[in-house]
């Protein structure tokens, strides 16, 4: 499906035979076409805006929401400056970057891996073998994920109170790795099924035993779905803020989100907004670079995802 | 190594029969859900059903429905008010979201259109940028007094908008900044479904005489019918769930005319004088009333077939 996004395009079309000769229906052509592009560009615009915005607003020194701007906004480059981000290292003896950055990626990194490997083998096992209840554990899965955080939350703090585990590494990491399981589960699911059983088949002509075939010649057969994955179980743990709001209190566990959450809620006529634009740029760009250069899997994931 | 024998092999890969091994490779997600959503939501579903509050704290004890009789009939906000706002929210986003998205996937999947992969990725700009980040910058663009988009339309003699201040607005404000969000996803998915359909198709529609919408209408919707019910379906129930945006954008506020119940639900389980057995009830009101939707919809629209 998505081999069709990437090719879409030149064709010729019947209707560009049919009407190449007549000049009403070319200059008639253009203008549709002239039309479309002013649609699509406004778009563009309404699209980029809010993030050309605030990474305008981070290398603008001492810029406030007060004096945000039109012209503000088109700055000389000369005008520009890395003030902010100096600022904002500096703001609480450099809580970002000794403190809520390595938390973050911390919390992200170890739940990523942890729900992979879950995921991984659910998902390959949902889909090659025959296990009895298979239906009914699909079906369970698809309902729970249709369950909001907040259900569970109250029970869950609860839980991890009486076992220690508010204001835990662990606390935050095992429900993080859980957070994006069922969804991964389903992709690879998904994606595994469409793949033949010729391979894993020949593979065991050649000797392997059927568990070898599954994870020697199946496995790296389903690197696009990894990636897509590992990715979302990413996000989820990265701009968490309900979860951890409510789980922890000790400010040596805080993440990025709690910290640029804080950073906003001082009033909006206090606030530095250069550093809080700043702050909005270094949390929010490798993520956004990363959905970027990994869109073709992202984006085909999604498609696998929502329908076969 | 030794060779298996094909008649082995198929025994194995394509066996017919129950796999009761299997469960060794999907009882760690199992362990997983159990722990972290079968055991919480079970206790949820029994705190909804007892008094336990902060001023209940160490001896809450099991009171029945109470709980939801008071909701019923005299909490405030009502709860008819709270599940309106959680439909205005919901149903308003997905329309919005999936018909804009619908047709500018329709403008984009015009034959010979120039630059569609330029537009392309910079539609996915809003989807890339973490949601938690954006929510926040849009906050500080749609601000009374200070905000950017009050000041740009100042310049057009427009008159300031209470974008986040007025109960009759402020709905109407979280639903714009949810589509801006989301347009990019459900954009994409239409893209490759409207691709998967093949160009001869349109081509012959043209021939019988239908214009541009006219063909959509007769060849393409007709087709897509099942994949566009799915993904609004799946659009709606993610929009219900959606935590960040009324959270981050109103909390409710002004008054408690931008609460929906998932909102309603963190609210009463987080400010000063927490009622965890009430929240516990809301959330439970709010995935009861979800589901009872999604099973009606499906009666029509028997959208849960593209799974199976």
């Amino acid at each position: 499906m998505t081999d069709n996004i990437e090719a879409t395009g030149n064709q010729d079309t019947l209707e560009t035979i049919i009407e190449s000769g007549n000049t009403h229906y070319r200059r008639m052509r253009v203008v549709k076409r002239l039309i479309t592009h002013v649609f699509l560009i406004l778009i563009a615009i309404y699209a980029i805006f809010p993030i050309y915005y605030v990474v305008i607003n981070s290398l603008s020194a001492g810029i406030s929401l007060a004096s945000v701007s039109v012209s503000s906004l088109l700055p000389l480059p000369t005008k520009l400056s890395f003030q902010n981000y100096t600022g904002l290292f500096r703001f609480q003896h450099g809580a970002l970057l000794n403190i809520w950055l390595p938390n973050t990626l911390f919390y992200a990194g170890s739940a990523t891996i942890l729900g992979l490997a879950l995921a991984l083998s659910a998902g390959l096992a949902l889909s090659r073998f025959r296990i009895p209840g298979k239906k009914v554990i699909l079906y369970m899965m698809l309902i729970l994920s249709t369950f909001p955080f907040v259900i569970m939350i109250i029970p869950m703090y609860d839980m991890f109170s009486s076992l220690s585990l508010t204001n835990s590494y662990a606390g935050l990491i095992i429900p993080y790795s859980a957070g994006a399981v069922i969804f991964s589960v389903w992709l690879i699911k998904n994606y595994v099924d469409g793949i033949p059983l010729d391979f894993e088949e020949s593979a065991q002509i050649d000797g392997y035993s059927r568990t070898q075939a599954l994870f020697r010649i199946l496995l790296p057969m389903t690197k696009p779905v990894l990636i897509m994955a590992m990715l979302l179980s990413f996000f989820g743990p990265y701009t968490d803020y309900a979860f951890i709001n409510i789980m922890v209190t000790n400010g040596s566990l805080w993440n990025m989100a709690m910290g640029l959450y804080a950073y906003s809620q001082v009033s909006s006529q206090t606030i530095n907004y250069g550093q809080f634009s700043a702050f909005a740029v270094v949390m929010g760009l490798p993520i956004f670079l990363i959905f970027l250069i990994f869109q073709k899997y992202l984006v085909s994931g999604f498609s696998i995802s929502t329908y076969k | 190594m030794m060779l298996n024998s094909p008649a082995r092999i198929k025994e194995n890969v394509r066996s017919r029969k129950w796999d009761w091994h299997g469960y060794l490779f999907i009882l760690p997600v199992l362990a997983v859900l159990a722990f972290l959503d079968f055991y919480p939501l079970a206790f949820g579903i029994y705190y909804s059903l007892t008094d336990f509050s902060l001023a209940h704290i160490f001896n809450y004890k099991y009171i029945g429905a109470r709980n939801y009789l008071f909701i019923l009939n005299g909490n405030i906000p009502p709860l008819a008010v709270l599940v309106w706002q959680t439909f205005e929210w919901s149903l308003g986003s997905i329309i919005l979201m999936s018909s804009f998205g619908f047709l500018l996937a329709l403008l984009m999947n015009q034959p010979g259109l120039r630059g569609t992969r330029f537009y392309r990725t910079i539609y996915l700009f809003p989807w890339a940028y973490p949601a938690f980040i954006t929510v926040l910058i849009w906050k500080g663009l749609l601000d009374y007094n200070l905000g950017f988009i009050n000041k740009f339309l100042g310049i057009f003699g427009i008159a300031k908008i209470y974008w986040f201040g007025l109960p009759s607005t402020s709905m109407l404000s979280l639903i714009l900044v949810n589509l801006w969000l989301s347009f990019p996803y459900y954009t994409f998915v239409y893209t490759a479904s409207l691709q998967s359909v093949p160009r001869e198709l349109y081509d012959s529609a043209r021939m019988d005489g239908y214009g541009t919408f006219g063909s959509v209408r007769k060849v393409a919707l007709p087709l897509l019918k099942r994949q566009i019910a799915f993904v609004t379906i799946f659009g709606f129930i993610f929009t219900w769930n959606n935590f960040y945006v009324p959270f981050l954008l109103t909390n409710g506020s002004p008054g408690t005319s931008t609460f929906i119940l998932i909102t309603y639900t963190y609210y009463e389980a987080t400010n000063s004088l927490p009622n965890w057995a009430m929240a516990s009830a809301y959330a439970m009101i709010s995935v009861l009333i979800m589901l009872a939707v999604v099973a009606v919809v499906n009666r029509f629209t028997k959208m849960m077939s593209v799974i199976y």
